[in-house]
């Protein structure tokens, strides 16, 4: 089945290519007459077409991060999920609820049941300091780790719908096992998203683990320093496309005691259809009287986390938008200069019969060429970026919160044809002035 | 003086061409001022100083940093607990509550623009230790003080940014209510008694620390339990010292001091703690470094070079009959360089002059949030900057085709137009 994006590929693509098809037929000045012309003057053609690829290169690159962004936070979430924090809170890091209130939440109709046990996971958001054990002599000291605490491993994961990769478990019942056998101390289970085993994975010239060689990423066994204390690895998550994959989860008890944050921040309920996850959210928001919360349906609230990829996204038209104008009157000075180089050409051609509008289509062509090449070219090297890992900040975009992700940059069908379209736009914009002029000369002054 | 004029003479000759490659330039020149000045902004907050240092004191562990507002006055003077360690003076410390409020009781009504975050401080420590208004001079400085005067005589005063206050449709003098979005239950009744200097904080506020104490006080006596919050209260504790022993010396005291066990505390400084927030904008700031700025001035030096290589190519008669009149090789290369940085040098000079003036009259600073900034200003060596990169691309743009016009051969230029 096609997607959406790529029939908005194919159809830029596609609006690209008939464009310039249609001024071919149109025009009667055979299109090796352009052809020969652009490669006579292939310097001034080339610097031309480098002009338009690094524009629509980078246009490429920059609208991937915007998209890896917007991916991670729409494929985020499970529409049969509701996630409660506390009223008053703009994000999972500044909730707070108490037992009382989660309590009176777990054991709400519609929320589903395995057995006994409902479906609704209790946890600890937080975002902890890390000093970086040998930090880079110009890099930072300190990194943020986002940990999440749980009741319930398993009920978490089937909530979440998360699982490991093979050879890893989830955390024990008492959260901690024994050190090295050289130590007495023991050590916290954690299991670790794919992307933030990356992340402190990027230490591995430091640490030289195996693990790190084979894999790129930390494995189970391997051991971090947070809060004071040792953390074992005990599982990775499965958990790339989402935020979960730039997350630490533990035993729930064992945040508290450590960061000392007793509270819960958060509660996610599973339902059974998204129909129901919406009911329910609706109750939350408004009868529930236990405790003053906030209810979304988990896709929601990942949407509303969207604001930063907004902002992103704005800041990198205003950008695209500059550079084009920039090349716009780069392909202007070509297309004079082919003019001023041609006129009698023009001359000729005037009379012996081509029309005005023959020669508009002409000259606009060739510049269209230029465009079509140059933007096709910066599509492709843009495209190189597909699936490079970056680091952002996903929120709300209203200051206070937001998460620390790592993401894939994503270069699809819509930005390529995001890139054709400028590309075709930044030719025929540059090329009608001069192609206009061109159309306007007189056949005998021209030839005089 | 004659070669003077010939250059312009030959800049004048195609007025059109002249005013495109100029008008790419300054385009191109526009975005890289622009980048330019985030990524210096944020290079000078982390750029770690060796006197005069702020540090700044947060809970050791977790983010948001929430400590209890028992830790502020220890923590303010360096915690000192023998006669001969360190004591902060009372002027180099300042503590920080943040507050978040909006003008809408109804979270269903609340938008951006009704919503408000304050620090909540000592008052005189706006003008002795926030970044940059601790620096202001002149008339600027005695008009900002007035405003800090009067929000420590009005417990109730609110100083907000020009920006922020537009967006709450509110002007000096005026009175809000804010319905805290992180201390539940609490409103603060606030008088606006002034505004902040324009720039780094058109959208920051300032509230006086007391009324807000006095605000989770009163909660106390009105619902008969404590606030929840009264143990979270202070987020930041900055201090200033005067070198790196001093810092040392500080860490140390406040570091082992038995009084901040729970929460344990860090010390660090300013710039190694926005250095922190700012590593989750690492490919980012990355990408604008060395992907976007190389790849814009690519784009401008090629063309620039386009441009001159089609002059250089129209006059190639032109340029040998000047060689047959005298002049050497090397004039006619310095003949088209010259061409090229004039045009280069003027568009890049006017147009990070015109950013300059524009971005920080005419818009404000241009709104690019990224981790607590969320504007930016263009510095005045970003005009310095946009002329020598307005004149180093147009340099590189015309070394190529000065050399073809070096090296025109008179024989073959004249074998053609015969």
């Amino acid at each position: 089945m096609l997607t959406e994006a790529t029939l908005r590929w194919i159809g830029g693509l596609g609006a690209a290519i008939v464009c310039v098809c249609l001024l071919a037929i149109s025009g009667a000045v055979p299109l090796r007459y352009n052809f020969r012309n652009l490669t006579v003057r292939w310097r001034t053609t080339l610097l031309t077409v480098i002009a338009f690829t690094f524009v629509i290169g980078l246009l490429t690159v920059m609208l991937s991060f915007v998209n890896g962004m917007q991916r991670l936070t729409e494929s985020s979430g499970r529409d049969t999920n509701v996630l409660v924090i506390s009223a008053s809170a703009t994000d999972e890091a500044f909730s707070s609820l108490t037992p009382e209130a989660v309590s009176g939440i777990e054991n709400l109709p519609g929320i589903s049941r395995e057995g006994e046990q409902p479906l609704c996971s209790r946890e600890t958001y937080l975002v902890v300091n890390q000093p970086i054990e040998q930090p880079r002599s110009e890099g930072p000291k300190r990194r943020f780790l986002q940990l999440r605490g749980v009741d319930n491993a398993e009920i978490a994961a089937r909530v979440h719908e998360v699982r490991l990769h093979p050879g890893g478990s989830w955390f024990s019942a008492a959260g901690v096992q024994q050190g090295d056998a050289d130590d007495d101390e023991t050590v916290v289970e954690a299991v670790i998203g794919e992307g933030a085993a990356r992340e402190l994975g990027r230490d591995a010239s430091n640490w030289q683990r195996d693990s790190v060689k084979a894999l790129g990423r930390l494995d189970v066994g391997d051991t971090i320093s947070m809060g004071g204390r040792r953390w074992r690895i005990v599982g990775v998550m499965q958990s790339a496309g989402s935020t979960m994959d730039s997350e630490i989860w533990t035993y729930r008890p064992l945040v508290a005691f450590i960061f000392g944050k007793q509270s819960y921040t958060t509660v996610v309920a599973r339902c059974a259809s998204s129909a129901a996850a919406g009911k329910l959210a609706q109750f939350l928001e408004k009868e529930y009287k236990v405790a003053p919360i906030k209810a979304f349906v988990e896709t929601a609230y990942y949407a509303g986390l969207s604001g930063t990829n907004q902002q992103f996204t704005v800041a990198i038209m205003v950008v695209a938008f500059v550079m084009a104008v920039g090349g716009v009157f780069g392909i202007m000075n070509t297309m004079f200069a082919a003019i001023s180089q041609r006129i009698k050409d023009i001359g000729v051609m005037r009379i012996i019969g081509f029309s005005r509008t023959q020669i508009l289509t002409s000259f606009m062509l060739e510049s269209l060429l230029i465009a079509f090449v140059g933007a096709a070219t910066g599509c492709l090297l843009g495209s190189l970026v597909h699936g490079l890992s970056a680091t952002s900040v996903v929120g709300s975009g209203q200051g206070g919160g937001g998460k620390t992700v790592v993401l894939k940059l994503v270069v699809d069908s819509g930005i390529l044809s995001k890139g054709m379209i400028l590309g075709i736009v930044m030719g025929f914009v540059g090329g009608l002035l001069p192609a206009g002029g061109a159309m306007r000369l007189k056949p005998l002054d021209a030839v005089r | 003086m004659k070669y003077l004029t010939l250059i312009l003479k030959n800049i004048r000759r195609n007025p059109l061409r002249t005013l495109l490659t100029a008008m790419g330039t300054m385009m191109l020149v526009c975005v890289v001022t622009l980048i330019w000045s985030v990524l210096s902004f944020l290079d000078r907050q982390t750029s770690e100083k060796s006197q005069n240092l702020k540090l700044i004191v947060t809970e050791r562990w977790q983010l948001p940093s929430q400590m209890p507002l028992s830790y502020a006055d220890i923590l303010s003077k360096g915690a000192p607990r023998e006669p001969n360690d360190l004591t902060i003076a009372d002027r180099d410390s300042m503590t920080w509550q943040f507050f978040g409020g909006s003008t809408e009781e109804d979270p269903r009504n609340r938008s951006p623009d009704s919503i408000l975050f304050a620090f909540a401080l000592e008052p005189p420590k706006l003008a002795t230790m926030m970044d940059e208004l601790d620096e202001l001079g002149g008339s600027v400085a005695a008009e900002f003080q007035r405003v800090v005067d009067k929000l420590a005589a009005n417990r109730q005063g609110l100083v907000v940014g020009q920006s922020r206050l537009d967006l709450l449709k509110q002007k000096v003098g005026g009175r809000l209510t804010l319905f805290s979005l992180n201390y539940p239950g609490i409103k603060l009744d606030l008088e606006i008694v002034g505004t902040f200097p324009p720039g780094r904080y058109d959208l920051s506020a300032a509230i006086h620390r007391d009324y807000l104490s006095s605000a989770m006080d009163q909660y106390e006596r009105e619902t008969g339990r404590r606030h929840p919050m009264i143990d979270r209260t202070l987020n930041l504790v900055w201090l200033r010292v005067k070198d790196r022993q001093e810092m040392a010396q500080v860490a140390q005291q406040i570091e082992s001091s038995p009084q901040f066990r729970n929460p344990q505390v860090k010390v660090e400084t300013a710039s190694s703690g926005i250095a922190a927030f700012l590593e989750a904008y690492r490919t980012l700031i990355w990408g604008m470094r060395w992907l976007l700025m190389p790849a814009i001035i690519t784009v401008l030096a090629v063309i620039i070079a386009n441009a001159i290589s089609i002059s250089v190519r129209e006059r190639r008669t032109e340029l040998a009959v000047l060689k047959v009149l005298g002049f050497r090789p090397n004039q006619l290369l310095c003949l088209v360089v010259m061409e090229a940085l004039a045009i280069g040098v003027s568009a890049g000079l006017s147009s990070a002059l015109a950013t300059y003036l524009l971005i920080n009259l005419g818009f404000g600073g241009v709104t690019f949030p990224i981790a607590f900034f969320s504007k930016f200003f263009i510095p005045w060596e970003a005009v310095v900057l946009g002329t020598i990169v307005g004149a180093g691309t147009a340099l590189a743009g015309s070394v190529v085709p000065a050399w073809s016009a070096r090296s025109v051969k008179v024989s073959e230029v004249f074998a053609k137009v015969a």
